[in-house]
């Protein structure tokens, strides 16, 4: 599904360069769960949004269900972006205008799904998340455990392909982090791709397979059974 | 501030008229009313009624009749060299008392026997230094109008400018009579504009006791209907300059507008400082968190602020003095006066206008610094809430909405007005034709002007009348139908024309056929006005009698006009009656080719050069006289159309800094959107809504009021557009792509950020 080869990052101020991912080469299969670990500023983020087409690589290759999308201009992976992949944040990034209904209709209305069927996938994803109680509170009226809930019905509700999670138990106290470890662990059985990125080993527990990275390059790869 | 400057100015300005007399409280104008079907007023009296109020009654100290030659020609003879001067202010004629009663004071002569004989004259320093290069002037003589000559027997202080009384020569009352042509001393049935009377009333009289007295002059002195008609009253110095039911210059309700749209501005301009100032706040928290930590109260920080302020402020009025200074020139050049700063009110009002500026704009800011929790703060974690959030922005930017947008409204109003207004059917035609003035118009002069004017080539018609169809100067008088007992109820106007009038001018005949060529008043030309206010189709009223003026006028109706403006789009129609009276041509009317229009003016320079050799040449063409019925509303026009600029572009900032206010704490939910899939056509719309919603709000309390302003307005004038939907939604689509244009810079700086970014404080 997923596979990089020699795939590098620089940041660069006027006075210093810094090498964030240094030919990096990897795979990911379709149906799997990965953890990426690694100490702060190992480039675990700065992977996951190249893998998020996010943000483009400096060299190297990305092959997304083998596309070449290194090259992808903008608007052609944002295109990609809204159908394949979904985002779990650590900080939820939910908008605070917006009731959990509307925050999660969101990516349906960016693809152009018509009215009648959002309401319908809405309404299916909250419920599947249990939070339809709450469709028409704003996020900061929820726990951070709730609104992480929302943030990845938000995050599925499209069904994307992959789902990337950045911390996603992060600010959460260790209940609520576990219950959002065993939605993962659902979604990942109903065939979702997932990565997410950790500093927790508890929480790469839930992964079929773990990789290390140190100054942006794999160390080791611990397969999980 | 500037504009606050310049408009003080003006205000001040328009108030100090006529305010440096003694005892202004008890100067006052006589004026005269009629009662009839509607209230007619007119500045001035007949002329008996100065002399009637000083011999009847004792209320006046000083009584003193004034009668101006408006535009007079003055002559001045130095040995064989004849100098000619066209005095636009004229020659007043004025009793003795005048410049007792006023504060025109002399600096050579003596003010006891001013005016007690006929043929004296008194000049400012000006006039003199114009006519004789000196004011040393005692005992020199000048000619007026090629008739009496006057000897200088004092000289004036130069007047100032804030005075309605701006004439810069006087001469003696009693020489009037030399002028045969305006009027006489005992007339109580005629008004003539330039005959005015003023009066100083006895310390302790009151206006009301004044009036009473003069209430029973019509009752002395008028027969029948007429001495219920007629009215005399005071009028104090203090309304002459406001008042438009008489003759004034400035109205009040447009000073309170020019007032109200400074006001404006300088709120406009305090929003916006406290909406950037609080919008500011949130990057100052470190700075206050660690001022608060060293131990500074929140009264200090508040203090901190407004001192901030301050130094903001004052440099702002530094600047604003000097743009005011650089503006009012232009200012001056518009209105056609002569302003200066009084630097002592205008400086009061500077720093009373700065203390308020500094406060309205800095304490709010300053309070919401000083609140600030210093943990939070030092934490960066205060969020919009802390600064006021965003609805109180919201409201500011509504309100400098709406001010802008009534402004645009005006504007679009009175440019749609002045457009009618010049390119309207007046039902006669203006283009082409020059107004010659004809200061003689015996038969012989008349007969040889027309026989060399025609033989000018290009020269398509010539007429002689009293003035164009549509003409400041219009002659009223009453109008008996018929032979009916009573006169109408309502006056008519007098024209006297040949009988190349109306195909000069274009006029259409509805009815009856055009006057015969003669030098008496023979037949009638009269307008469809005249017929439908006697309730008669003009078929049949040709044929029938009319007399005018008095009864001394009379002959059939020849011919029925179709309506055209006498004056401007102010005044309604009048009924008006066209009749062949040569000795009232006054002005000779011609009609050119425009392909010759230089020869063709240089032709008639100079044959009526060599006509009148005594007077000095002037031509006018028709649309430019025409053009001037308009001057203040083009003044005005001026006005507010800057104005409306400047309160356009201190909105933009405002809603500059409101988006720049939106977008900072927006940047994390444009990355979310963004990384859901947004493109950043969708994203600039999260803009965009904010400030449609914001517009139409502000739309929807500006456009009432606008429209009921521009109602008010518009209700000066008789005949005028009016107020469609167009206008309203033409404002609001201007303002909408204006502030489009603002917000679409910053927002699109948020809407091309890359989400990695404003995502990244994790």
């Amino acid at each position: 599904m997923i596979k990089i080869t020699n795939l590098e990052k620089f940041y660069r101020t006027e006075e210093v360069e810094t090498i964030a991912l240094n030919k990096l080469s990897m795979e990911v299969k379709k149906g799997e769960f990965v953890a990426i670990m690694g100490p702060s500023g190992c480039g675990k983020s700065t992977l996951l949004n190249i893998l998020g087409l996010l943000d483009d690589p400096d060299a190297g290759s990305y092959l997304f269900n083998d596309i070449e999308v290194a090259d992808f201009n903008e608007r052609k992976r944002a295109d990609l972006r809204k159908h394949n992949i979904g985002f779990v944040f650590q900080s939820f990034n939910l908008i605070d205008e917006l009731t959990v209904f509307e925050n999660v209709e969101l990516p349906l209305i960016y693809t152009g799904v018509a009215a009648a069927d959002r309401v319908k996938k809405v309404e299916a994803v909250l419920d599947k998340m249990q939070i339809m109680h709450r469709r028409n509170h704003y996020p900061q009226q929820l726990s951070g455990g709730q609104q992480q809930r929302v943030a990845i019905a938000r995050a599925v509700v499209n069904t994307p392909k992959i789902i990337l999670a950045d911390e996603p138990t992060g600010n959460l106290d260790s209940s609520n982090g576990n219950d959002v470890m065993e939605l993962l662990t659902d979604l990942n059985e109903q065939g979702t791709t997932i990565i997410m990125v950790t500093h927790s080993e508890h929480d790469a527990r839930y992964s079929h397979r773990i990789i290390r990275l140190l100054d942006g390059q794999t160390v080791v790869e611990n397969i999980m059974i | 501030m500037a504009c606050g400057i310049l408009i003080f100015t003006l205000v001040t300005y328009h108030l100090s008229f006529d305010t440096f007399h003694k005892n202004p409280d008890r100067i006052y104008r006589f004026v005269t009313e009629w009662h009839d079907d509607e209230i007619d007023r007119s500045s001035s009296v007949p002329m008996p009624v100065g002399t009637a109020f000083r011999t009847d009654f004792s209320l006046g100290q000083i009584t003193a009749r004034t009668f101006l030659m408006g535009n007079s020609l003055v002559t001045i003879n130095q040995g064989n060299d004849v100098k000619k001067f066209r005095e636009e202010n004229g020659v007043t004629f004025a009793e003795p008392g005048f410049l007792d009663i006023f504060n025109f004071p002399l600096i050579k002569g003596n003010s006891k026997e001013l005016f007690g004989k006929p043929k004296q004259a008194v000049v400012t320093e000006k006039v003199a230094f114009k006519f004789f290069g000196t004011t040393d002037v005692i005992g020199k003589v000048i000619k007026v109008e090629n008739k009496t000559q006057f000897t200088i027997v004092g000289v004036l202080k130069n007047i100032p400018a804030n005075t309605d009384l701006n004439t810069e020569i006087y001469v003696s009352y009693g020489s009037l009579i030399d002028y045969d042509a305006f009027g006489n001393d005992k007339n109580w049935g005629g008004v003539m504009s330039s005959s005015k009377a003023y009066t100083l009333l006895q310390p302790g009289v009151t206006r009301a006791a004044a009036d009473m007295a003069l209430a029973q002059l019509p009752k002395k002195h008028f027969t029948g209907r007429d001495a219920s008609v007629w009215k005399f009253k005071l009028q104090p110095l203090s309304d002459v300059h406001f008042n438009t039911e008489f003759d004034a210059y400035a109205s009040k309700t447009y000073l309170w507008a020019l007032f109200f749209i400074g006001l404006f501005l300088i709120i406009t301009a305090c929003v916006n400082f406290v909406n950037l100032a609080t919008a500011q706040a949130l990057n100052r928290a470190k700075e206050v968190g660690i001022r608060k930590v060293m131990g500074s109260l929140p009264y200090q920080l508040f203090w901190q602020f407004i001192a901030e302020t301050a130094i903001i402020t004052l440099v702002g009025v530094i600047v604003a003095v000097g743009l005011a200074e650089l503006f009012l020139p232009m200012l001056n050049g518009l209105f056609k006066t002569e302003m200066d700063f009084h630097w002592m009110q205008l400086s009061l009002f500077i720093v009373f206008a700065t203390v308020v500026v500094i406060f309205l704009s800095g304490s709010y800011p300053g309070l919401v610094l000083a609140r600030f929790q210093p943990i939070l703060a030092l934490k960066s974690k205060l969020s919009q809430k802390d600064v006021g959030g965003f609805s109180l922005r919201r409201v500011l930017v509504v309100t400098q909405f709406v001010i802008s947008q009534v402004l645009i409204i005006g504007s679009i109003v009175v440019v749609a007005q002045m457009r009618y207004a010049q390119t309207a059917d007046l039902g006669f035609k203006k283009d082409a034709i020059v107004l010659l003035p004809m200061p003689k118009n015996d038969k012989a002069t008349v007969g040889t002007m027309r026989n060399q004017l025609s033989g000018i080539p290009g020269v398509e018609s010539v007429t002689f009348c009293m003035g164009a169809p549509a003409s400041r100067s219009n002659s009223t008088t009453g109008i008996n139908y018929d032979n009916r007992a009573e006169d109408e109820h309502w006056g008519i106007n007098m024209k006297s024309a040949d009988d190349q009038y109306i195909s000069t001018f274009n006029i259409k005949l509805v009815a009856g056929r055009n006057v015969f060529a003669a030098d008496t008043v023979r037949e009638f030309l009269v307008n469809e006005t005249v017929a439908r206010k006697l309730g008669i189709q003009p078929k049949d009223l040709i044929g029938k009698k009319i007399a005018v003026n008095g009864g001394t006028i009379k002959g059939p109706v020849v011919g029925v006009v179709k309506d055209f403006y006498n004056h401007s789009f102010h005044s309604e129609i009048a009924p008006i009656c066209i009749m062949t009276q040569s000795d009232n041509y006054y002005t000779a009317a011609v009609k050119m080719d425009m392909r010759h229009a230089k020869e063709s003016l240089a032709a008639f320079e100079k044959i009526w050069s060599s006509t009148f050799p005594e007077e000095l040449y002037s031509y006018q063409f028709l649309d430019e006289s025409i053009a001037r019925f308009y001057e203040l509303d083009n003044t005005l026009l001026k006005l507010v159309e800057a104005f409306a600029a400047i309160a356009i572009i201190i909105s933009c900032l405002g809603l500059y800094g409101l988006v720049s206010f939106m977008a900072v704490p927006k940047t994390k939910e444009i990355g979310v959107r963004k990384v859901l899939g947004a493109n950043i056509g969708q994203v600039l719309w999260l803009f965009g809504k904010e400030f449609t919603y914001l517009l139409l709000i502000a739309f929807v309390i500006a456009a009432p009021l606008a429209g009921w302003a521009m109602h008010n307005y518009l209700q000066d004038f008789k005949y005028k557009i009016s107020l469609g939907p167009g206008i309203f939604l033409a404002a609001i689509a201007s303002t909408f792509v204006i502030a489009a244009i603002t917000v679409s810079y910053r927002a699109t700086i948020a809407a091309l950020t890359n989400p990695v970014k404003s995502l990244r404080s994790e």
